[in-house]
């Protein structure tokens, strides 16, 4: 999807298309928030910096009482969540092709894949027996996740909006820079996903 | 360019360079006196850093006062100035000019910096003293001979307490032997302290929970300030101490007639500032961390 | 967190609304970048007086050398507050005015990207200004434990309330930084996809550059910041203990996070200003900017090492000796193409036609006073030298230099050039010019003698001191008194001249640039007809035309 844009947008020279760029709105859109992304993305690197830092040297890491992480859980939620990745993409084809029905399945498909891996999270945390304030490894992990879970769950927010818009007619007309961005973020989110599993579950 | 434009050149950088010298000597008496190693040695380079920093700022502005003085527009001057986009050659030479300076300040700092050898705090906390006397840097003085003074500094919310472990006493008042190299053990037992010489130009913050090793060498005797450095809450301002260097026999006087006191408690600025607020229960002020109580130790002023 | 949904982005500029040409505009949620900007600068200017009057108190306890004049936790209180106020509510939002006001016209366009986003970015403002001033009343009074909220002091919350001034601290800082953000995104877009015909990289004025830079800055710094405040938060509301080290915790990984943002802020602020440098000093001096394209260039050089340097400022905390070496060097690095700079303005100016008006003449004296706090920044980045005046007045006396002596009168240089183009109006030069002397005394009194302080080792954030420090103070007060009576003759300047001054020309300054080429104020659509730029920015002394089709 994002090659409307670094296609069509970003290369043209400023002197041919200037006087499109004044009505290139979704262009523009799409490029402040590929923009927002990346330094939304310093966040998470600041976390998983000081994660890593904290893993290295703090002393007594592991609460007492407190084995390490189970995995096999998380792997399956891991799997859903990358797979989803796969299924918007799908979703986009779809609508690119204007079939709206096959656009909406995947779409509706992907949202019930994220909202599967918000649930998953929920059960682990609850049979966690360590909290936000068990030391720094309860702060750190619930941290990391707690705010990746807020982002998944803005995913499906935003996947439920343009589901919803798609029902809108003509709402394609002048553009589909909603569904292209919220896609891209369903694509960051993962990303960060993979990262952080590689953090916190593997490197135990 | 023409002879005399140069010969002009050089009679200003040359004027610019000696009064630049005399400023770098003069900024000898903006700092405290010289009580430590440390300080001749950090001196020199603020010395060294003043006169470069004289030349350069003097050239900037001077130019620039030539400018506003002789470059001035008439009052109906309407024309423009000539003009001059750039010049490649004065480019490079103002890029590289710099560059070559910056490179000079750093290996004077860097060389200083080992001259200290204040070393990586946390470095030596888990080795055995004798090893950490191991001269792996410039030795001042003779202390290779010497041992060195261990003293164990404690910082609270607002006060300071020195022990020494060799007759095991505790003072309010730093007292060191002069030179002889001092080895201190920084803690605190809350939030971040800073131990703070002015006249031995040494600072170190203190990190609660861990022993932050300390060095440095007094060589004047007479009585220093010993001031908080690192923002620590309310009375921050008042976490002030005393230091008196004094010669051999003396320190061991002192240690001697510490011990054969009983502890009490010593006066503590926060402490009685508190107190006094309490009762006069000043409505301007708000909710204060409530100072540590006086220490009970052996010896203070 | 700095969520923005997709539907703000995709909110389209209004076709040009019916707007009322009265003053209740800049009260209204305007999208016009110009209304906008105007907003942003009058706001901030607000809460710089407010920090200001922090300042005039702290002053005035530091006249003596007892805690005599307030109790010592609201000391604490000002400083704390006048520190954060002055850059978060003044430094970042006039600075984002100036940029909104400007960048627009001149790279030709009608607006900013995203028109809704901006007025959005302006109207938090106020509202996390408000915050910080309305956390005098929570029980237990507003933060107190300086501008970097170190912890453990910053999370030892006396009051024991959970409502408490760190807690309204913290919100406000995180939702400045979201403003920032939103403005930053704006920015970006606007200067990479918005230039008009013609104007490629190497024709933008360097303002425009500098804007850019200190904008990229703004993007991958912030979140560091807004990372280790959230930490902050949840350790101070949360029971957690990352920054607590009687529970395991590491406080100096705060001290990462918080300067990894808040060094590089310094040239969030310095570049813009070093934009306006380039801006004026050819206009009043009638040559083109010496040099260009390295100008141009340095600003990226100096963002790159801006994000390389920040353990400079904890030498004393206990870092390892690589450390404190590689940042060393790193720093004093970030001398070179800022030298670039300063010797491409000498070089400007040299030879030229000078006219000191107002605005020349903060931007001779802000060029002075910065080449003298660059020095003593140099003299800090030196380890063992830092090591001596760390959190001494010597700090405080170098940064002061630089953001009020260099940055402060950078942007009433900005206000004077430009205020012509924003109100159709003229100033009063006298009054300018009185306005200066002022300024140009009050700093120097203020801020030199704070050096031989930090040198003598005073400590800063301290309430009461020994006497040895007392002349010093002393004068210093002094200069802080005369640098607030200094705004009088700039306020009563700006407000009688907007009100009833001689109407302005299009280009009084006879200067180059596309905001010149519109109406004095410009139109709510900027330009009739987009031009189409065919000339490098700064041609004085040559009759190169700017555009094609406007003329310049
Ligand atoms: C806002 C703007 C601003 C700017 C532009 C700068 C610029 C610089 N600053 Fe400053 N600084 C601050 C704002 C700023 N600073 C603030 C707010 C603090 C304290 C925060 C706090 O503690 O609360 C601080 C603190 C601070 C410290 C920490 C001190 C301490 O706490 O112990 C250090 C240490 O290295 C430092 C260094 C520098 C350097 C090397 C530069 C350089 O960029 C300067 C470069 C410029 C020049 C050098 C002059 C021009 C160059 C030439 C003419 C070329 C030739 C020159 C040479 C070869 C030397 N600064
Ligand atoms: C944009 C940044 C900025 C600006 C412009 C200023 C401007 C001023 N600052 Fe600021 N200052 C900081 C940022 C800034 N400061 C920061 C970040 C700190 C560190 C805080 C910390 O340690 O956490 C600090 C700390 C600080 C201290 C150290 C406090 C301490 O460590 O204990 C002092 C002390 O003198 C001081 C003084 C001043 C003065 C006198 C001005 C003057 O220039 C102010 C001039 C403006 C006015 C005066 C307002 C307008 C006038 C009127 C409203 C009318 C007239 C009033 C009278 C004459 C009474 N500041
Ligand atoms: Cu006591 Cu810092
Ligand atoms: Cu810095």
């Amino acid at each position: 999807m994002t090659n409307v844009l670094t296609q069509e947008n970003l290369n043209h020279s400023s002197q041919v298309a200037a006087h499109e760029h004044e009505h290139d709105e979704a262009g523009n859109s799409m490029f402040g928030f590929i923009v927002f992304l990346l330094s939304e993305s310093v966040i998470f690197l600041s976390f998983f910096a000081g994660y890593i830092i904290y893993k290295t040297t703090t002393s007594d890491w592991l609460p007492v009482g407190v084995e390490g992480l189970e995995v096999r859980e998380p792997a399956i939620n891991t799997v859903i969540l990358v797979s989803s990745s796969f299924v918007i993409y799908i979703a986009e084809r779809y609508l690119h092709k204007e079939n709206l029905w096959g656009f909406r399945f995947f779409w509706l498909l992907t949202m019930a894949m994220g909202s599967y891996f918000l649930y998953g999270q929920a059960v682990e945390w609850q049979s966690l027996q360590f909290g936000f304030s068990s030391g720094v490894f309860g702060g750190t992990f619930y941290l990391l996740t707690g705010f990746h879970g807020l982002h998944v769950f803005t995913g499906v927010l935003l996947q439920g909006i343009m589901l919803m818009r798609s029902f809108l007619p003509g709402n394609y007309e002048k553009g589909q820079f909603g569904v292209e961005a919220t896609s891209l973020f369903w694509h960051f989110v993962d990303v960060i996903w993979i990262v952080l599993f590689i953090l916190i579950y593997i490197w135990q | 360019m023409k002879f005399k434009t140069i010969l002009n050149l050089v009679a200003i950088a040359i004027t610019l360079g000696a009064i630049s010298i005399g400023i770098g000597q003069l900024s000898y008496s903006w700092l405290p006196p010289q009580a430590s190693v440390e300080s001749q040695l950090i001196d020199n380079l603020f010395s060294f850093l003043v006169t470069l920093g004289t030349f350069i700022f003097l050239g900037v502005t001077g130019t620039v006062m030539y400018s506003i003085l002789f470059h001035r527009a008439g009052r109906y001057d309407l024309s423009d100035g000539p003009p001059i986009e750039g010049n490649v050659t004065l480019e490079i030479v103002w890029t590289a000019i710099p560059f070559l300076l910056v490179l000079w300040i750093a290996v004077y700092s860097y060389q200083t910096y080992m001259e200290m050898s204040i070393r990586h705090p946390m470095e030596m906390a888990h080795m055995p003293m004798a090893k950490a006397i191991a001269p792996a840097y410039a030795e001042p003085m003779d202390e290779a001979v010497e041992p060195m003074t261990n003293i164990e500094v404690e910082a609270k919310q607002w006060a300071w307490v020195f022990h020494y472990p060799e007759k095991n006493i505790t003072s309010t008042e730093l007292h060191l032997p002069v030179d002889r190299r001092a080895h201190l053990i920084l803690r605190s037992l809350d939030v971040i302290h800073g131990f703070y010489i002015p006249a031995f130009r040494v600072k170190q913050d203190i990190i609660p929970q861990k022993n932050m090793d300390f060095e440095f060498t007094p060589i004047r005797t007479g009585k220093y300030r010993l001031r908080d450095s690192q923002y620590s809450g309310t009375y921050f301002a008042a976490m002030q101490a005393d230091v008196v260097v004094e010669s051999k026999e003396d320190y061991q006087q002192w240690l001697e007639e510490a011990a054969k006191r009983t502890p009490s408690a010593a006066p503590n600025e926060a402490a009685s500032e508190y107190a006094l607020r309490e009762e006069k229960s000043a409505e301007s002020a708000w909710v204060t961390v409530v100072p540590a109580s006086e220490p009970i130790v052996n010896y203070h002023p | 967190m700095t969520q923005i949904t997709p539907e703000i982005l995709t909110n389209k500029t209004p076709e040009s609304p019916p707007n009322p040409p009265n003053w209740l505009r800049y009260f209204s949620f305007s999208t016009d970048h110009k209304v906008i900007g105007i907003q942003y600068t009058v706001t901030a200017f607000f809460f710089f007086l407010v920090a200001g009057i922090f300042a005039m108190i702290i002053r005035g306890e530091l006249i003596t050398p007892e805690a005599d004049l307030v109790d010592r936790t609201v000391y604490n209180a000002l400083f704390t507050m006048h520190g954060t106020i002055m850059l978060f509510g003044w430094m970042f939002p006039v600075l984002a005015g100036l940029a909104n006001y400007l960048v627009p016209l001149m790279i030709g366009a009608r607006d900013m990207a995203f028109p809704r986003l901006n007025a959005a970015a302006f109207w938090m403002v106020p509202f996390f200004g408000m915050m910080f001033i309305l956390s005098f009343l929570v029980p237990g009074g507003p933060a107190q434990a300086g501008w970097w909220s170190y912890p453990p002091v910053s999370i030892q919350n006396p009051s024991g309330q959970w409502l408490n001034g760190e807690f309204l601290w913290l919100l406000a800082v995180a939702l400045s930084g979201v403003s920032s953000i939103m403005g930053a995104v704006n920015i970006v877009t606007t200067i990479v996809r918005m230039r008009c015909p013609g104007m490629g990289w190497f024709k933008m004025p360097i303002f425009v550059w500098t804007v850019l830079a200190a904008q990229i800055i703004q993007l991958f710094g912030l979140p560091a910041l807004t990372a280790g405040a959230i930490m902050l938060l949840c350790d101070l509301s949360f029971g957690t203990t990352f920054f607590d080290p009687a529970q395991g915790g590491d406080p100096v990984l705060f001290q990462h996070f918080f300067w990894f943002y808040s060094h590089p802020a310094v040239y969030v602020m310095i570049l813009p200003v070093f934009g306006i440098f380039s801006e004026i000093f050819p206009v009043y001096a009638r040559k083109p900017l010496f040099g260009y394209k390295v100008v141009a260039v340095s600003s990226l050089i100096i963002v790159a090492l801006s994000a390389v340097v920040w353990v400079h400022h904890m030498f004393a905390s206990g870092t390892p000796d690589w450390m404190r070496m590689l940042f060393m060097i790193s720093t004093m690095l970030i001398s070179v193409p800022t030298g670039i700079k300063v010797f491409a303005w000498v070089a400007t100016i040299w030879g030229g036609k000078l006219r000191l008006d107002s605005a020349m003449l903060f931007a001779l004296g802000g060029l002075i006073n910065f080449v003298f706090s660059g020095i003593t920044g140099i003299m800090l980045s030196s380890t063992p030298v830092d090591i001596h005046v760390n959190n001494t007045y010597f700090v405080v006396g170098h940064f002061h230099y630089v953001i009020y002596g260099a940055i402060v009168f950078g942007l009433y240089a900005a206000i004077y050039h430009w205020f012509p183009k924003m109100t159709g109006k003229m100033y009063y030069e006298g009054l300018g010019k009185l306005h200066f002397w002022l300024t140009f005394i009050g700093t120097s009194l203020n801020f030199i003698p704070m050096h031989p302080l930090g040198l003598m080792g005073m400590p800063r954030r301290v309430a009461s001191y020994d006497p040895e420090f007392a002349f010093w103070n002393f004068i210093a007060s002094i200069g802080a008194f005369i640098l607030g009576m200094s705004i009088i003759p700039f306020l009563v300047n700006m407000v009688a001249s907007w009100l009833s001054g001689p109407s302005a020309p299009d280009n009084p300054w006879r200067a180059i640039g596309l905001e010149w080429l519109v109406s004095s104020p410009p139109d709510v659509e900027n330009f009739e007809e987009i031009p189409i730029v065919i000339s490098e920015p700064y041609t004085y002394g040559t009759s190169e035309p700017l555009t094609e089709n406007m003329g310049g």
